[in-house]
């Protein structure tokens, strides 16, 4: 798959970036992070204008990451019917709600895998847009310019740059999946010694 | 959700994460081992390289996703040279296929061929063609 894409790249140029990076922002399983370091390398060969390319990709991916966000937004109305009197789910309502801006900031370049989740999430919990959109725009931003200027400053050792970043964004997806099993357990085992404090002893 | 239940995912969490991390783990130290092997960025890069990319010279960067245009621009080298070698024409339809799918379509029976007559024409070019050495650097006059 990412060799059919490559391919694309070098014959189409920035369009097809961005209609690649719109696409994988709506669920398409796109080695997004590994076009994006190559792009930058592209640039460096002169192959892409950096501002087109940039921009182009930027604004796509933002249009997928939105539009997922509002399917999440549209099947808000069968959530809720099915758990409107769940307490778990105010629970992580709330959760999001307070923490939300952080997930989708640090999906959209560290934590890749999950963007899209995150994207549905925040529309199916009534996260706002507004918000969604800045933390979704400076976090793409940072995935556009921040992984592209790599694979320019790395110009033809891009795979190395790209292999490392992907294998970086597993490992951070397992240490947060770690720190939240840690956190829920601790969370846990906290309620039930109060709760074993609270009885009386007989 | 039961007790029961939340001790499940607490420890499904825990187990995925310890995996993922791991394995990610592992892979990323062996990627940035590699990485390093390859040597630091080439960064600040001498500015006759950044402005012309001719300095490419090493064919074992060449991958099967690559059209022939498109080495031919990375290598400096005339893509008539390539296509040449190859034995196809230059059409608009073959300058888009990328070396995998130009040896699929044309050269089934011969695994790897459209790969390795492009690396050795381009060896061939450069030995034949090799790129004017780089004057040295003027002595910069000293200071008054």
């Amino acid at each position: 798959m990412s060799d059919f894409l490559l391919t694309q790249i070098i014959n189409y140029g920035a369009p097809v970036l961005g209609l690649i990076v719109f696409i994988g922002a709506l669920g398409a399983p796109f080695p997004g992070t590994l076009l994006v370091v190559a792009a930058g390398a592209f640039v460096r060969q002169g192959l892409l204008t950096w501002h087109t390319a940039a921009l182009m990709a930027l604004a796509f991916v933002v249009l997928g990451d939105t539009l997922s966000y509002g399917m999440g937004y549209f099947a808000r109305e069968p959530v809720l019917r099915r758990f409107e009197h769940s307490q778990n789910w105010a629970k992580a309502q709330a959760a999001f709600t307070r923490w939300g801006g952080m997930a989708v900031f640090w999906t959209r370049f560290l934590i890749t895998g999950i963007a899209v989740p995150v994207n549905l999430i925040a529309g199916t919990s009534g996260f706002g847009l507004r918000r969604f959109f800045l933390y979704d725009l400076v976090g793409e931003a940072i995935w556009i310019f921040g992984y592209g200027g790599l694979g320019y400053l790395f110009g033809m050792q891009w795979e190395a740059v790209s292999d490392l970043l992907e294998n970086i964004s597993g490992l951070a997806l397992g240490l947060v999946l770690l720190g939240l099993g840690l956190w829920l357990g601790i969370r846990q085992w906290r309620i039930v010694e109060a709760r074993k404090a609270n009885v009386p002893e007989a | 959700m039961t007790p029961r239940m939340q001790r499940f995912l607490v420890l499904g969490l825990i187990t995925a994460g310890i995996l993922l991390a791991v394995f990610f783990g592992l892979r990323a130290a062996f990627a940035f081992r590699e990485f390093r092997r390859h040597g630091g960025p080439p960064f600040p890069a001498p500015l006759e390289a950044q402005s012309d990319p001719s300095a490419e010279t090493d064919v074992e960067l060449i991958r099967e996703w690559m059209t022939i245009p498109y080495i031919a621009r990375m290598y400096r080298v005339p893509p008539e040279a390539l296509f040449e070698a190859v034995g196809l024409p230059r059409s608009k339809s073959v300058a888009e296929m990328s070396l995998k799918q130009l040896n699929d379509a044309y050269f089934p029976q011969a695994e790897g061929f459209v790969m390795t007559t492009v690396k050795a024409a381009i060896l061939k070019y450069q030995a034949q063609n090799p790129s004017p050495p780089t004057p040295p650097s003027l002595p910069t006059a000293p200071a008054p």
